[in-house]
């Protein structure tokens, strides 16, 4: 018996890797391959990531301030959030980019919902972000015990707007 | 001097972040990959595509004017593009399931979530290297095949042309 399977709608192409341009041919793609894993490279990548630790956290900054100033302009507010969950952690700042990621799983959950943003979290999320950013210890403990409790509040105000 | 390997590749980094430029640029150059150039958004991709041969390219998802998906369904499907299988590797701090499935239904190569490290970019990198992708031509899609798993208990229509040939007899 045949596997139960519904019958086929249109016909689908399929193009194998040896029928199309690969990005290398396959001596190159072997070299590179043992060159993308080898230890020198990573140290390289290494000294990339931390000379570009600097400015990067610079800008992490500047985009505090922006938000801090946007409060009220929702847009604008999700905007830089989204800029720094996606940008902070990379530049190391991790309590920073986590406030930010939960600020914006709230913000994005509830736009797709339909449902009113709470201005009070979004306000207590902005605050997080520019006390975590501005720390010079970035993981203190406070500041990750702030993420955690935030993220739970968060968890718990989009577990009460499904359900309702 | 390029790494052994990626000599001649050609990488397009697009991105509206001029520090994640940077720091995107900083890696390729790194694994050895030094010929990269940069856009600000998939507009200026797309002229920079229609002048120089890309053989690689970095995209972030949300940009304006024009976004990485739109920007990817652009490459993959408009008769102008000039390397409609060009591997696209689209990075993105938006994580929820949905958006990952609107840059996988756009024809994305591969997705890399934020934070960036050097080591999550190298392993996309390789499995476009290691194991390339058939691509798919359907109804409603062009771009690398999406079912990355071979499931047994896969219980969606069939539809390719060679979904029958391996079909077991019991």
């Amino acid at each position: 018996m045949t596997k139960p399977r519904k019958s086929p709608a249109k016909a689908v192409e399929i193009i194998a890797p040896d029928s199309y341009p690969q990005m290398l041919s396959k001596p190159r793609a072997a070299r590179a391959l043992h060159s993308l894993r080898a230890p020198e490279t990573a140290a390289k990548a290494q000294a990339a990531m931390e000379a570009a630790m600097p400015a990067m956290r610079a800008a992490i900054l500047q985009y505090v301030d922006e938000m801090e100033r946007a409060a009220g302009d929702m847009a604008k507010l999700f905007e830089t959030a989204h800029e720094i969950r996606g940008f902070a952690e990379t530049a190391g700042m991790i309590t920073t980019g986590r406030i930010a990621e939960v600020l914006c799983r709230y913000m994005d959950d509830l736009t797709r919902l339909g449902r009113k943003l709470d201005t009070t979290i979004v306000a207590l999320h902005v605050s997080a972000i520019a006390r975590a950013a501005k720390a010079e210890d970035d993981s203190v403990r406070n500041g990750e015990t702030v993420a955690a409790e935030l993220a739970a509040l968060v968890a718990k105000r989009l577990s009460d707007v499904e359900q309702k | 001097m390029s790494g052994p390997g990626f000599e001649n590749l050609k990488a397009l980094i697009v991105e509206d972040n001029a520090h994640m430029r940077a720091l995107l640029r900083a890696l390729l150059n790194s694994a050895g990959i030094k010929d990269v150039v940069e856009a600000g958004n998939g507009q200026m991709a797309i002229e920079i595509l229609r002048e120089r041969k890309s053989d690689l390219v970095l995209s972030d998802l949300a940009m304006k004017p024009m976004d990485g998906l739109e920007f990817t369904r652009y490459v993959r499907n408009n008769d102008q593009s000039p390397n409609p299988f060009v591997p696209i590797i689209m990075i993105s701090g938006h994580t929820e399931k949905h958006r990952v499935q609107a840059a996988r239904d756009a024809g994305v190569t591969e997705f890399l979530a934020k934070p960036i490290t050097a080591h999550n970019l190298f392993a996309r990198i390789t499995e476009i290297l290691e194991r390339p992708r058939a691509f798919v031509r359907c109804n409603g899609y062009f771009g690398p095949d999406r079912r990355r798993h071979q499931r047994d208990d896969y219980a969606g229509p069939w539809r390719r042309k060679d979904d029958f040939q391996d079909a077991e007899i019991r």
